[in-house]
């Protein structure tokens, strides 16, 4: 009988009005909440062949540091900047040789003679992005290996072994070929046997084994400083944004890849970002909307519930059905958000496995969906039973004064 | 209110006044002076009053829950839901305690000659209907009071007499007061006290 009385005082269109907005700001919240927890791991880079997160970084080369090769160097000064940037985790520079180098062979059957001036340069082995075992320098084996950039050897496959004539060369039988090395400097000269032992993909340079180099730069060195104009750098998380605004407002150069992912990642983020605030703000006008209506509501009958309450039905039993009717309806319609949710998810998951590597994480959708339904429904009760208390209870406050 | 009309008061001029159980008072009053504010008091739904009001004795009570079970209240302005019929307005009362079964209240509905309009909607009822219909709902719970507002004020002779019945046999049942506020003299029940205000 309560029921009927107070089912007729419901505004039907306002509450229409209520389930499609909350319908769909809780859809959209529950997808993209659970989108990002989706591919997190795909922008945050778990999934990198780089464990460490490092990147090689130097200075643009223009045409005026081309006059004056001091500038494209890091200072002291700019290394120690570039330490303290809350971004970096660690910086390892790159040591140069400082003395002359030359590579040869003799002419056989089976590779063609040449004779080659050479650069060598090191870096700590955990930056290497090859995996060999003979990597380790042995003083008393005269034996240097060598680790060349992977584009070297497409350079010679596809283009100058092609223009002349030469043979192509895979890695392993590179790595069979056994050459000489040259090294002067100091009034010494010593000979090396050298072999190609890995190929990098992430740093352009001819790399030798950091202990050597140490080594002979004080040996055959000319005694200069060493000058740095390469660092490698490890981040604490690639894909933050300050990293860009920091090279770029330096003039810093950066293997790019990388960072134009995490600037993708960046606006993706952003964009994500804002398809979830624009649905917690439609969420947020839904619940403002039912409130608003619920208050009309309760205003327009306002005699209807006094004269309840005097023929005897308590704040309680008044509010009962309005609390029943809003907290049914908004479970009924986030449960039905959570169901959209989660055939959405499935749509998209199927397209990304097709495109990417990809493993499902857990599904978060039921219990933010959950979660929702206990905050609302917590709020909406109160709300009500607190108005409907103050509409019909002034009266007796006053009554238990006296 | 001025010295002249209170002097002419029973209830106002004096310390206290004492209902007891099982006995039918008067209080007549002219219009404005204040018949509807005491039975409001006494109901717990006025509460601009200096004074104590105690129930068997104690003035520390929830007047609310004697709505269920101790005071019955005929409101002047009668409180009706238009938009339920003559049954469900008398039956959203009684779900509260269901004092009375359904035959019961068929029976009242048609002791008051409305049996024909049972399930038409209250809007539709005139408003001598209406105040039967008021009366019968406030018979539908256990009570120890019954405050009728000037009740009769739109019905005529037969009614009133057939409401003072059913309305007499109802305070015996329950051994009940009737405290009743009239515009002058009524004859309807045997009261055991005439009150001024």
């Amino acid at each position: 009988m309560l029921f009927k009385l107070q089912k007729k005082t419901l505004i039907i269109s306002q509450i229409i009005g209520y389930a499609f907005t909350l319908l769909i700001g809780a859809t959209i919240i529950l997808v993209t909440s659970q989108f990002y927890f989706d591919i997190k791991p795909l922008l945050s880079q778990e999934t990198d062949l780089f464990k460490t997160k490092a990147v090689v970084v130097s200075k643009n080369i223009t045409v005026f540091k081309s006059i004056n090769k001091e500038k494209i160097y890091f200072t002291d000064e700019e290394i120690k900047e570039l330490e303290n940037q809350p971004f970096i985790k660690n910086i390892s520079k790159f040591n140069n040789a400082s003395f002359k180098i030359k590579a040869y062979t003799k002419e056989s059957e089976k590779v063609p003679g040449f004779y080659t001036d050479l650069f060598f340069e090191s870096i700590p082995q955990k930056y290497l992005d090859v995996e060999t075992e003979e990597w380790d320098w042995d003083p008393s084996l005269d034996f240097i290996p060598i680790i060349i950039p992977e584009n070297y050897l497409k350079l010679y496959n596809f283009g100058f072994a092609q223009s002349q004539g030469l043979p192509v060369l895979s890695k392993n039988t590179i790595s069979l070929i056994e050459f000489n090395i040259k090294v002067s400097g100091n009034n010494q000269i010593k000979r090396y046997r050298s072999k190609i032992v890995g190929f990098s993909n992430k740093v352009n340079s001819i790399l030798v084994p950091e202990d050597f180099l140490l080594w002979a730069n004080k040996e055959f060195g000319r005694g200069d400083k060493n000058k740095t104009s390469r660092v490698l750098i490890e981040f604490k998380n690639p894909s933050d944004k300050a990293i860009l605004k920091y090279f770029n407002e330096n003039n810093y150069s950066i293997s790019k890849d990388k960072l134009e992912f995490s600037k993708l990642v960046f606006f993706f983020k952003l964009a994500l970002l804002f398809v979830f605030f624009i649905a917690l703000v439609i969420i947020i006008l839904s619940i403002s909307f039912i409130i608003i209506s619920l208050n009309l509501i309760i205003q327009k009958n306002k005699e209807l519930i006094l004269n309840l309450y005097n023929i005897g039905y308590n704040h309680n039993r008044i509010a009962k059905f309005y609390q029943i009717f809003i907290s049914s309806t908004t479970v009924l319609l986030i449960i039905i958000a959570i169901f959209i949710s989660n055939f959405t998810r499935n749509y998209y998951i199927e397209k990304i496995v097709d495109l990417l590597d990809f493993t499902s994480k857990s599904n978060y959708i039921l219990i933010s969906g959950m979660s929702l339904i206990v905050i609302l429904i917590f709020a909406y009760n109160l709300f009500i039973i607190n108005y409907i208390k103050k509409i019909v209870q002034p009266r007796e406050e006053k009554i238990s004064k006296l | 209110m001025s010295d002249s009309e209170i002097s002419e008061s029973d209830i106002y001029l004096q310390e206290s006044v004492l209902f007891e159980k099982g006995r039918k008072y008067l209080i007549r009053a002219n219009s404005g002076h204040g018949k509807s504010s005491l039975l409001n008091i006494i109901y717990g739904s006025n509460a601009n009053f200096d004074g104590n009001i105690n129930y068997d004795g104690s003035s520390n009570h929830n007047t609310f829950s004697f709505r269920e079970s101790k005071i019955s209240y005929v409101f002047q302005d009668l409180k009706l839901f238009p938009d339920l019929t003559i049954f469900e307005n008398i039956q959203l009362k009684n779900g509260l305690t269901n004092n009375k079964s359904v035959e019961e209240i068929d029976h009242l509905i048609d002791q008051v000659l409305l049996s024909h309009k049972r399930d038409n909607l209250v809007r539709n009822l005139s408003l001598g209907q209406k105040q039967r219909v008021a009366i019968i709902r406030a018979l539908c719970q256990p009570f120890e009071f019954l405050l009728m507002d000037e009740p009769f004020s739109h019905l005529d002779e037969k009614n009133c007499g057939i409401i003072s019945n059913i309305v007499s046999q109802e305070l015996e049942k329950q051994n009940a007061s009737l405290i009743m506020t009239s515009l002058g003299d009524t004859s309807y029940f045997d009261y055991d006290k005439i009150l001024n205000l």
